[in-house]
Protein backbone atom coordinates (compact mmCIF):
# COMPACT_ATOMS: atom_id res chain seq x y z
CA UNK A 1 0.00 0.00 0.00
CA UNK A 2 1.74 3.09 -1.21
CA UNK A 3 -0.11 5.57 0.93
CA UNK A 4 2.06 8.52 -0.02
CA UNK A 5 1.77 7.84 -3.75
CA UNK A 6 -2.00 7.75 -3.45
CA UNK A 7 -1.97 11.14 -1.73
CA UNK A 8 -0.48 12.49 -4.93
CA UNK A 9 -3.28 10.86 -6.91
CA UNK A 10 -5.82 12.68 -4.75
CA UNK A 11 -3.99 15.99 -5.05
CA UNK A 12 -3.66 15.68 -8.81
CA UNK A 13 -7.02 14.28 -9.83
CA UNK A 14 -9.63 14.97 -7.18
CA UNK A 15 -10.59 18.35 -8.56
CA UNK A 16 -11.26 17.06 -12.03
CA UNK A 17 -13.11 13.91 -10.93
CA UNK A 18 -15.23 16.04 -8.62
CA UNK A 19 -16.07 18.38 -11.51
CA UNK A 20 -16.98 15.39 -13.67
CA UNK A 21 -19.32 13.97 -11.03
CA UNK A 22 -20.68 17.44 -10.26
CA UNK A 23 -21.64 17.77 -13.91
CA UNK A 24 -23.37 14.42 -13.85
CA UNK A 25 -25.21 14.78 -10.56
CA UNK A 26 -28.06 16.98 -9.50
CA UNK A 27 -26.72 18.26 -6.22
CA UNK A 28 -23.28 19.18 -4.90
CA UNK A 29 -23.76 16.80 -1.96
CA UNK A 30 -24.32 13.97 -4.41
CA UNK A 31 -21.07 14.76 -6.22
CA UNK A 32 -19.32 14.89 -2.87
CA UNK A 33 -20.53 11.39 -1.92
CA UNK A 34 -19.79 9.97 -5.34
CA UNK A 35 -16.30 11.40 -5.54
CA UNK A 36 -15.51 9.99 -2.11
CA UNK A 37 -16.82 6.62 -3.18
CA UNK A 38 -14.69 6.84 -6.33
CA UNK A 39 -11.46 7.54 -4.46
CA UNK A 40 -12.11 5.04 -1.68
CA UNK A 41 -12.66 2.37 -4.33
CA UNK A 42 -9.57 3.53 -6.17
CA UNK A 43 -7.55 3.32 -2.97
CA UNK A 44 -8.62 -0.27 -2.40
CA UNK A 45 -7.63 -1.21 -5.94
CA UNK A 46 -4.49 0.94 -6.06
CA UNK A 47 -2.09 -1.86 -5.13
CA UNK A 48 -3.24 -3.94 -8.10
CA UNK A 49 -2.91 -1.20 -10.69
CA UNK A 50 -0.20 -1.74 -13.30
CA UNK A 51 2.75 0.60 -12.87
CA UNK A 52 2.31 2.07 -16.36
CA UNK A 53 -1.48 2.44 -16.17
CA UNK A 54 -3.12 5.71 -17.18
CA UNK A 55 -4.25 6.80 -13.72
CA UNK A 56 -6.48 9.59 -15.00
CA UNK A 57 -8.41 7.32 -17.38
CA UNK A 58 -8.60 4.66 -14.67
CA UNK A 59 -10.15 7.15 -12.22
CA UNK A 60 -12.68 8.26 -14.83
CA UNK A 61 -13.64 4.61 -15.35
CA UNK A 62 -14.19 4.13 -11.62
CA UNK A 63 -16.11 7.40 -11.33
CA UNK A 64 -18.29 6.40 -14.30
CA UNK A 65 -19.07 3.03 -12.72
CA UNK A 66 -19.82 4.65 -9.38
CA UNK A 67 -22.17 7.08 -11.09
CA UNK A 68 -23.92 4.37 -13.11
CA UNK A 69 -24.46 2.26 -10.00
CA UNK A 70 -25.80 5.33 -8.29
CA UNK A 71 -28.23 5.99 -11.14
CA UNK A 72 -29.38 2.37 -11.01
CA UNK A 73 -30.06 2.48 -7.29
CA UNK A 74 -31.70 5.91 -7.62
CA UNK A 75 -34.00 4.47 -10.26
CA UNK A 76 -34.95 1.61 -8.00
CA UNK A 77 -35.57 4.03 -5.17
CA UNK A 78 -37.62 6.32 -7.34
CA UNK A 79 -39.65 3.49 -8.79
CA UNK A 80 -40.68 2.80 -5.23
CA UNK A 81 -41.76 6.41 -4.81
CA UNK A 82 -43.86 6.24 -7.96
CA UNK A 83 -44.11 9.00 -10.50
CA UNK A 84 -44.37 12.10 -8.35
CA UNK A 85 -40.67 12.76 -8.31
CA UNK A 86 -40.19 12.15 -12.01
CA UNK A 87 -42.71 14.81 -12.75
CA UNK A 88 -40.97 17.23 -10.46
CA UNK A 89 -37.68 16.51 -12.13
CA UNK A 90 -39.14 17.36 -15.53
CA UNK A 91 -40.34 20.61 -14.07
CA UNK A 92 -36.87 21.46 -12.84
CA UNK A 93 -35.78 21.64 -16.43
CA UNK A 94 -38.80 23.24 -18.01
CA UNK A 95 -39.92 25.41 -15.13
CA UNK A 96 -40.17 29.19 -15.20
CA UNK A 97 -36.58 29.68 -14.09
CA UNK A 98 -35.28 27.66 -16.98
CA UNK A 99 -37.53 29.58 -19.32
CA UNK A 100 -36.19 32.84 -18.02
CA UNK A 101 -32.69 31.79 -18.90
CA UNK A 102 -33.68 30.33 -22.22
CA UNK A 103 -31.67 32.92 -24.05
CA UNK A 104 -28.54 31.59 -22.59
CA UNK A 105 -27.10 29.04 -24.93
CA UNK A 106 -24.79 27.64 -22.27
CA UNK A 107 -27.58 26.92 -19.84
CA UNK A 108 -29.69 25.36 -22.55
CA UNK A 109 -26.86 23.22 -23.74
CA UNK A 110 -26.22 22.09 -20.19
CA UNK A 111 -29.88 21.19 -19.80
CA UNK A 112 -29.84 19.37 -23.12
CA UNK A 113 -26.80 17.36 -21.99
CA UNK A 114 -28.64 16.40 -18.81
CA UNK A 115 -31.52 15.02 -20.80
CA UNK A 116 -29.37 12.74 -22.94
CA UNK A 117 -29.67 8.99 -22.51
CA UNK A 118 -27.14 7.91 -19.89
CA UNK A 119 -24.49 6.36 -22.14
CA UNK A 120 -24.54 9.29 -24.56
CA UNK A 121 -24.38 11.69 -21.67
CA UNK A 122 -21.39 9.94 -20.15
CA UNK A 123 -19.59 9.61 -23.48
CA UNK A 124 -20.29 13.24 -24.32
CA UNK A 125 -19.18 14.54 -20.91
CA UNK A 126 -16.00 12.49 -20.95
CA UNK A 127 -15.15 13.60 -24.48
CA UNK A 128 -16.28 17.18 -24.69
CA UNK A 129 -15.97 18.39 -21.12
CA UNK A 130 -12.98 16.34 -19.95
CA UNK A 131 -11.34 15.70 -23.32
CA UNK A 132 -10.56 12.02 -22.81
CA UNK A 133 -9.63 10.01 -25.89
CA UNK A 134 -12.06 7.48 -27.31
CA UNK A 135 -9.88 4.60 -26.14
CA UNK A 136 -10.29 5.68 -22.51
CA UNK A 137 -13.99 6.47 -22.96
CA UNK A 138 -14.55 3.00 -24.43
CA UNK A 139 -12.85 1.55 -21.38
CA UNK A 140 -15.04 3.55 -19.03
CA UNK A 141 -18.23 2.57 -20.81
CA UNK A 142 -17.19 -0.99 -21.58
CA UNK A 143 -17.54 -0.52 -25.30
CA UNK A 144 -15.25 -0.09 -28.30
CA UNK A 145 -13.68 3.29 -29.08
CA UNK A 146 -15.86 3.34 -32.22
CA UNK A 147 -19.09 2.98 -30.26
CA UNK A 148 -17.84 5.60 -27.83
CA UNK A 149 -17.42 7.92 -30.78
CA UNK A 150 -20.88 6.99 -32.09
CA UNK A 151 -22.39 7.83 -28.68
CA UNK A 152 -20.77 11.27 -28.77
CA UNK A 153 -22.11 11.96 -32.26
CA UNK A 154 -25.58 10.76 -31.35
CA UNK A 155 -25.42 13.05 -28.37
CA UNK A 156 -24.48 16.02 -30.55
CA UNK A 157 -27.41 15.32 -32.87
CA UNK A 158 -29.78 15.08 -29.96
CA UNK A 159 -28.52 18.28 -28.34
CA UNK A 160 -28.94 20.04 -31.63
CA UNK A 161 -32.52 18.80 -31.98
CA UNK A 162 -33.31 19.91 -28.43
CA UNK A 163 -31.84 23.35 -29.03
CA UNK A 164 -33.49 23.83 -32.42
CA UNK A 165 -36.74 24.69 -30.72
CA UNK A 166 -35.07 27.34 -28.55
CA UNK A 167 -32.31 29.25 -30.26
CA UNK A 168 -31.50 30.51 -33.68
CA UNK A 169 -27.80 31.06 -34.07
CA UNK A 170 -26.87 33.96 -36.26
CA UNK A 171 -26.35 32.48 -39.69
CA UNK A 172 -27.01 33.63 -43.23
CA UNK A 173 -30.37 31.85 -43.31
CA UNK A 174 -31.63 33.58 -40.17
CA UNK A 175 -30.35 37.03 -40.96
CA UNK B 1 -41.09 17.90 -45.06
CA UNK B 2 -38.58 17.51 -47.78
CA UNK B 3 -35.89 14.89 -47.33
CA UNK B 4 -32.25 15.93 -47.40
CA UNK B 5 -30.26 15.40 -50.60
CA UNK B 6 -28.25 12.19 -50.44
CA UNK B 7 -24.93 14.03 -50.58
CA UNK B 8 -25.87 16.07 -47.50
CA UNK B 9 -26.87 12.94 -45.58
CA UNK B 10 -23.57 11.31 -46.51
CA UNK B 11 -21.45 14.21 -45.35
CA UNK B 12 -23.33 14.79 -42.07
CA UNK B 13 -20.98 12.78 -39.76
CA UNK B 14 -17.97 14.65 -41.17
CA UNK B 15 -19.84 17.92 -40.87
CA UNK B 16 -20.55 17.33 -37.20
CA UNK B 17 -16.96 16.26 -36.67
CA UNK B 18 -15.58 19.32 -38.45
CA UNK B 19 -17.86 21.73 -36.60
CA UNK B 20 -16.87 20.27 -33.24
CA UNK B 21 -13.16 20.00 -33.89
CA UNK B 22 -12.99 16.23 -34.36
CA UNK B 23 -12.42 15.90 -38.10
CA UNK B 24 -9.16 14.95 -39.76
CA UNK B 25 -7.77 17.33 -42.38
CA UNK B 26 -9.20 15.70 -45.60
CA UNK B 27 -12.70 15.41 -44.09
CA UNK B 28 -12.57 19.00 -42.89
CA UNK B 29 -11.67 20.15 -46.40
CA UNK B 30 -14.51 18.13 -47.94
CA UNK B 31 -16.94 19.70 -45.48
CA UNK B 32 -15.62 23.17 -46.19
CA UNK B 33 -16.12 22.70 -49.92
CA UNK B 34 -19.63 21.34 -49.39
CA UNK B 35 -20.91 24.04 -47.05
CA UNK B 36 -19.58 26.73 -49.34
CA UNK B 37 -22.08 25.52 -51.90
CA UNK B 38 -24.96 24.24 -49.75
CA UNK B 39 -26.92 26.74 -47.63
CA UNK B 40 -28.86 24.27 -45.42
CA UNK B 41 -25.64 22.47 -44.52
CA UNK B 42 -23.95 25.82 -43.87
CA UNK B 43 -26.75 26.46 -41.39
CA UNK B 44 -26.27 23.01 -39.82
CA UNK B 45 -22.57 23.67 -39.55
CA UNK B 46 -23.17 26.96 -37.79
CA UNK B 47 -25.56 25.35 -35.30
CA UNK B 48 -23.04 22.67 -34.40
CA UNK B 49 -20.36 25.33 -34.09
CA UNK B 50 -22.61 27.21 -31.69
CA UNK B 51 -23.12 24.07 -29.62
CA UNK B 52 -19.38 23.46 -29.63
CA UNK B 53 -18.63 26.92 -28.34
CA UNK B 54 -21.33 26.62 -25.66
CA UNK B 55 -19.73 23.33 -24.62
CA UNK B 56 -16.38 25.10 -24.55
CA UNK B 57 -17.86 27.63 -22.16
CA UNK B 58 -19.22 24.81 -19.99
CA UNK B 59 -15.84 23.14 -19.98
CA UNK B 60 -14.21 26.19 -18.49
CA UNK B 61 -16.99 26.62 -15.92
CA UNK B 62 -15.89 25.05 -12.67
CA UNK B 63 -18.20 24.41 -9.74
CA UNK B 64 -17.57 26.76 -6.78
CA UNK B 65 -14.03 26.09 -5.56
CA UNK B 66 -15.31 25.79 -2.00
CA UNK B 67 -17.39 22.72 -2.91
CA UNK B 68 -14.42 20.85 -4.32
CA UNK B 69 -12.15 21.82 -1.43
CA UNK B 70 -14.67 20.76 1.19
CA UNK B 71 -15.21 17.47 -0.67
CA UNK B 72 -11.46 16.88 -0.81
CA UNK B 73 -11.04 17.55 2.91
CA UNK B 74 -13.78 15.05 3.71
CA UNK B 75 -12.19 12.53 1.36
CA UNK B 76 -8.78 12.91 2.99
CA UNK B 77 -10.32 12.26 6.41
CA UNK B 78 -12.13 9.16 5.18
CA UNK B 79 -9.01 7.87 3.43
CA UNK B 80 -6.99 8.32 6.61
CA UNK B 81 -9.59 6.28 8.48
CA UNK B 82 -9.71 3.59 5.79
CA UNK B 83 -5.93 3.33 5.73
CA UNK B 84 -5.73 2.48 9.37
CA UNK B 85 -8.41 -0.19 8.94
CA UNK B 86 -7.22 -1.99 5.80
CA UNK B 87 -5.26 -5.17 6.33
CA UNK B 88 -3.96 -6.77 3.18
CA UNK B 89 -3.40 -10.47 3.52
CA UNK B 90 -1.72 -13.32 1.75
CA UNK B 91 -2.03 -17.08 2.20
CA UNK B 92 0.72 -19.52 1.29
CA UNK B 93 1.77 -23.09 2.04
CA UNK B 94 4.69 -23.76 4.37
CA UNK B 95 6.36 -26.66 6.16
CA UNK B 96 4.06 -25.83 9.09
CA UNK B 97 0.90 -25.90 6.97
CA UNK B 98 -0.91 -23.00 5.26
CA UNK B 99 -0.07 -19.63 6.78
CA UNK B 100 -1.85 -16.32 6.48
CA UNK B 101 -0.02 -13.04 7.00
CA UNK B 102 -1.74 -9.69 7.13
CA UNK B 103 -0.22 -6.24 7.18
CA UNK B 104 -1.55 -2.75 7.81
CA UNK B 105 0.21 0.47 6.96
CA UNK B 106 1.79 0.27 10.45
CA UNK B 107 3.24 -3.19 10.07
CA UNK B 108 2.49 -6.88 10.22
CA UNK B 109 -0.65 -7.35 12.28
CA UNK B 110 -1.42 -11.05 11.95
CA UNK B 111 0.41 -14.31 11.33
CA UNK B 112 -1.90 -17.27 11.50
CA UNK B 113 -1.67 -21.01 11.06
CA UNK B 114 -4.84 -21.43 9.05
CA UNK B 115 -7.41 -23.79 10.46
CA UNK B 116 -8.50 -26.79 8.43
CA UNK B 117 -11.56 -24.90 7.18
CA UNK B 118 -9.25 -22.56 5.27
CA UNK B 119 -9.02 -18.82 4.84
CA UNK B 120 -12.73 -18.14 5.42
CA UNK B 121 -12.28 -19.31 9.01
CA UNK B 122 -9.35 -16.95 9.60
CA UNK B 123 -9.55 -14.71 12.65
CA UNK B 124 -8.79 -11.86 10.27
CA UNK B 125 -12.48 -11.72 9.37
CA UNK B 126 -13.51 -11.54 13.00
CA UNK B 127 -11.27 -8.60 13.89
CA UNK B 128 -13.39 -5.57 14.74
CA UNK B 129 -13.21 -2.59 12.39
CA UNK B 130 -10.83 -4.30 10.00
CA UNK B 131 -11.28 -4.25 6.26
CA UNK B 132 -9.50 -7.30 4.86
CA UNK B 133 -8.17 -7.11 1.36
CA UNK B 134 -6.36 -9.79 -0.58
CA UNK B 135 -2.78 -8.77 -1.27
CA UNK B 136 -1.81 -7.88 -4.81
CA UNK B 137 1.85 -8.73 -4.45
CA UNK B 138 3.35 -6.38 -1.90
CA UNK B 139 3.40 -9.09 0.79
CA UNK B 140 5.47 -11.37 -1.41
CA UNK B 141 8.65 -10.22 0.32
CA UNK B 142 7.26 -11.13 3.74
CA UNK B 143 6.23 -14.55 2.44
CA UNK B 144 9.71 -15.14 1.07
CA UNK B 145 11.39 -14.11 4.30
CA UNK B 146 9.12 -16.28 6.39
CA UNK B 147 9.75 -19.31 4.18
CA UNK B 148 13.50 -18.67 4.36
CA UNK B 149 13.15 -18.51 8.11
CA UNK B 150 11.28 -21.81 8.24
CA UNK B 151 13.97 -23.34 6.00
CA UNK B 152 16.66 -22.27 8.45
CA UNK B 153 18.17 -19.86 5.90
CA UNK B 154 17.23 -16.77 7.86
CA UNK B 155 17.41 -16.03 11.56
CA UNK B 156 15.75 -12.67 11.86
CA UNK B 157 12.43 -11.29 10.76
CA UNK B 158 12.97 -7.57 11.08
CA UNK B 159 9.38 -6.67 10.34
CA UNK B 160 7.59 -3.59 11.53
CA UNK B 161 4.83 -4.90 13.77
CA UNK B 162 1.35 -3.57 14.32
CA UNK B 163 0.34 -4.35 17.89
CA UNK B 164 -3.00 -2.54 17.68
CA UNK B 165 -4.75 -5.90 17.61
CA UNK B 166 -3.48 -6.64 21.12
CA UNK B 167 -6.39 -7.16 23.48
CA UNK B 168 -4.82 -5.03 26.24
CA UNK B 169 -1.75 -3.00 27.15
CA UNK B 170 -0.63 -5.98 29.17
CA UNK B 171 -0.78 -8.32 26.17
CA UNK B 172 1.15 -5.78 24.17
CA UNK B 173 3.83 -5.56 26.86
CA UNK B 174 4.07 -9.37 26.95
CA UNK B 175 4.47 -9.46 23.16
CA UNK B 176 7.19 -6.82 23.27
CA UNK B 177 9.07 -8.70 26.00
CA UNK B 178 8.76 -11.89 23.93
CA UNK B 179 10.20 -10.23 20.83
CA UNK B 180 13.30 -9.49 22.93
CA UNK B 181 14.04 -13.23 23.39
CA UNK B 182 16.62 -13.90 20.68
CA UNK B 183 16.84 -16.70 18.15
CA UNK B 184 18.11 -19.90 19.76
CA UNK B 185 17.24 -18.77 23.30
CA UNK B 186 14.35 -19.81 25.52
CA UNK B 187 12.56 -18.02 28.31
CA UNK B 188 9.66 -19.00 30.53
CA UNK B 189 6.31 -17.48 31.41
CA UNK B 190 7.85 -16.85 34.82
CA UNK B 191 10.83 -15.17 33.17
CA UNK B 192 8.61 -12.85 31.11
CA UNK B 193 6.47 -12.01 34.13
CA UNK B 194 9.69 -11.12 35.94
CA UNK B 195 10.88 -8.97 33.00
CA UNK B 196 7.61 -7.04 33.20
CA UNK B 197 8.08 -6.50 36.94
CA UNK B 198 4.96 -8.56 37.66
CA UNK B 199 6.38 -11.84 38.95
CA UNK B 200 2.94 -13.05 40.07
CA UNK B 201 1.39 -12.64 36.60
CA UNK B 202 2.68 -15.95 35.24
CA UNK B 203 -0.75 -17.27 34.21
CA UNK B 204 -1.69 -13.95 32.66
CA UNK B 205 1.50 -14.07 30.57
CA UNK B 206 0.61 -17.56 29.40
CA UNK B 207 -2.92 -16.40 28.52
CA UNK B 208 -1.59 -13.39 26.60
CA UNK B 209 0.69 -15.58 24.53
CA UNK B 210 -2.00 -18.18 23.93
CA UNK B 211 -3.78 -15.49 21.92
CA UNK B 212 -0.63 -14.14 20.27
CA UNK B 213 -1.75 -12.75 16.90
CA UNK B 214 1.83 -12.80 15.61
CA UNK B 215 3.31 -16.28 16.17
CA UNK B 216 6.84 -16.91 14.82
CA UNK B 217 7.63 -13.19 14.52
CA UNK B 218 6.64 -12.62 18.15
CA UNK B 219 8.41 -15.82 19.11
CA UNK B 220 6.06 -17.27 21.72
CA UNK B 221 7.49 -20.68 20.80
CA UNK B 222 10.58 -19.60 22.74
CA UNK B 223 8.56 -19.28 25.92
CA UNK B 224 8.20 -22.51 27.88
CA UNK B 225 7.01 -23.67 31.29
CA UNK B 226 9.28 -22.82 34.22
CA UNK B 227 10.53 -26.41 34.33
CA UNK B 228 11.22 -26.50 30.59
CA UNK B 229 8.00 -28.10 29.32
CA UNK B 230 6.74 -26.96 25.94
CA UNK B 231 3.20 -26.02 26.78
CA UNK B 232 0.39 -24.29 24.96
CA UNK B 233 0.98 -23.46 21.33
CA UNK B 234 -1.45 -22.53 18.55
CA UNK B 235 -4.28 -24.21 20.34
CA UNK B 236 -2.79 -27.58 20.94
CA UNK B 237 -0.17 -27.87 18.24
CA UNK B 238 2.91 -28.49 20.35
CA UNK B 239 4.57 -30.19 17.40
CA UNK B 240 4.86 -26.74 15.74
CA UNK B 241 6.60 -25.39 18.83
CA UNK B 242 9.00 -28.35 18.73
CA UNK B 243 9.71 -27.81 15.06
CA UNK B 244 10.42 -24.11 15.51
CA UNK B 245 12.73 -24.68 18.47
CA UNK B 246 14.43 -27.55 16.63
CA UNK B 247 15.09 -25.17 13.75
CA UNK B 248 16.84 -22.78 16.13
CA UNK B 249 18.99 -25.57 17.54
CA UNK B 250 17.33 -25.60 20.96
CA UNK B 251 17.82 -29.14 22.27
CA UNK B 252 14.93 -31.12 23.69
CA UNK B 253 15.25 -34.15 25.92
CA UNK B 254 16.01 -37.33 23.99
CA UNK B 255 13.33 -39.34 25.75
CA UNK B 256 10.76 -36.51 25.81
CA UNK B 257 10.74 -34.07 22.90
CA UNK B 258 8.22 -31.83 24.63
CA UNK B 259 10.72 -30.80 27.30
CA UNK B 260 13.76 -28.57 26.88
CA UNK B 261 17.13 -30.24 27.60
CA UNK B 262 18.24 -27.68 30.19
CA UNK B 263 21.51 -29.51 30.78
CA UNK B 264 22.65 -28.55 27.31
CA UNK B 265 21.99 -24.79 27.72
CA UNK B 266 23.53 -21.77 29.40
CA UNK B 267 21.38 -20.31 32.15
CA UNK B 268 20.65 -16.81 33.25
CA UNK B 269 18.42 -15.57 35.97
CA UNK B 270 18.43 -11.92 36.99
CA UNK B 271 21.39 -11.06 39.26
CA UNK B 272 23.16 -7.79 40.03
CA UNK B 273 26.40 -8.80 38.28
CA UNK B 274 24.46 -9.90 35.15
CA UNK B 275 26.33 -13.20 35.15
CA UNK B 276 25.25 -16.22 33.14
CA UNK B 277 26.08 -19.75 34.20
CA UNK B 278 26.65 -23.31 33.19
CA UNK B 279 23.67 -25.58 33.92
CA UNK B 280 25.81 -27.23 36.58
CA UNK B 281 26.27 -24.04 38.61
CA UNK B 282 24.67 -24.67 41.99
CA UNK B 283 20.99 -25.59 41.70
CA UNK B 284 20.33 -23.20 38.79
CA UNK B 285 19.09 -25.98 36.49
CA UNK B 286 16.40 -26.91 38.98
CA UNK B 287 15.09 -23.40 39.54
CA UNK B 288 12.42 -21.74 37.36
CA UNK B 289 13.82 -20.79 33.96
CA UNK B 290 14.84 -17.17 33.51
CA UNK B 291 16.41 -17.33 30.08
CA UNK B 292 18.41 -20.11 28.43
CA UNK B 293 20.91 -19.75 25.60
CA UNK B 294 22.21 -22.33 23.15
CA UNK B 295 25.44 -20.38 22.63
CA UNK B 296 27.54 -18.10 24.83
CA UNK B 297 27.58 -15.38 22.16
CA UNK B 298 23.83 -14.99 22.52
CA UNK B 299 24.21 -14.30 26.23
CA UNK B 300 27.09 -11.91 25.70
CA UNK B 301 25.21 -10.08 22.96
CA UNK B 302 22.68 -9.21 25.66
CA UNK B 303 25.39 -7.71 27.84
CA UNK B 304 25.75 -10.71 30.15
CA UNK B 305 29.13 -11.81 31.51
CA UNK B 306 30.45 -15.28 32.42
CA UNK B 307 29.80 -16.38 36.00
CA UNK B 308 32.90 -16.04 38.17
CA UNK B 309 32.29 -19.32 39.98
CA UNK B 310 31.32 -21.78 37.18
CA UNK B 311 33.32 -20.07 34.37
CA UNK B 312 31.28 -20.93 31.28
CA UNK B 313 33.99 -19.25 29.17
CA UNK B 314 36.53 -21.86 30.34
CA UNK B 315 34.21 -24.85 30.21
CA UNK B 316 31.90 -24.25 27.25
CA UNK B 317 29.06 -26.68 26.61
CA UNK B 318 29.54 -29.01 23.64
CA UNK B 319 27.97 -27.43 20.53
Amino acid sequence: MEGAAFDTVVTTHHGEIFRYLRRLSWRAAEADDLSQETFLRAYRAWGGLAADANVRAWLFTIATNVFRNHVRSERRRQAAHATVRTTRRELELDGPEEEAMAVEMKTLTEAAIRRLPLKQRLAFTLRKLHELDYEAIGQSLECSPESARAHVFQALRKIRTTLDGHVQPLTESTR
Amino acid sequence: MTSKPRVCVAIEPDLIAAATGEAAEPAAERVEAHVAACAPCRDDFARYRAIDSAVGALRSTAPPAGDADAARQRLIARLADLRTRILSYRVFPSSLGPILIARSEHGVALVEYLPREGVAASRLFRMAGVEAQEDSGDLEGLQRELLEYLDGRRRRLDWPLDFRGASSDFQRAVMEATVAVPYGAVSSYTGIAGDLGKPAAVRAVAQALRHNPLPIVVPCHRIVGSGGDLIGYAGNRLNLKEQLLGLEGVPTQPERASKIARRALYHYEPNPGREYCLPTCGDIARRPIGILFTRREQAEARGLVPCTSCHPELHPLPE
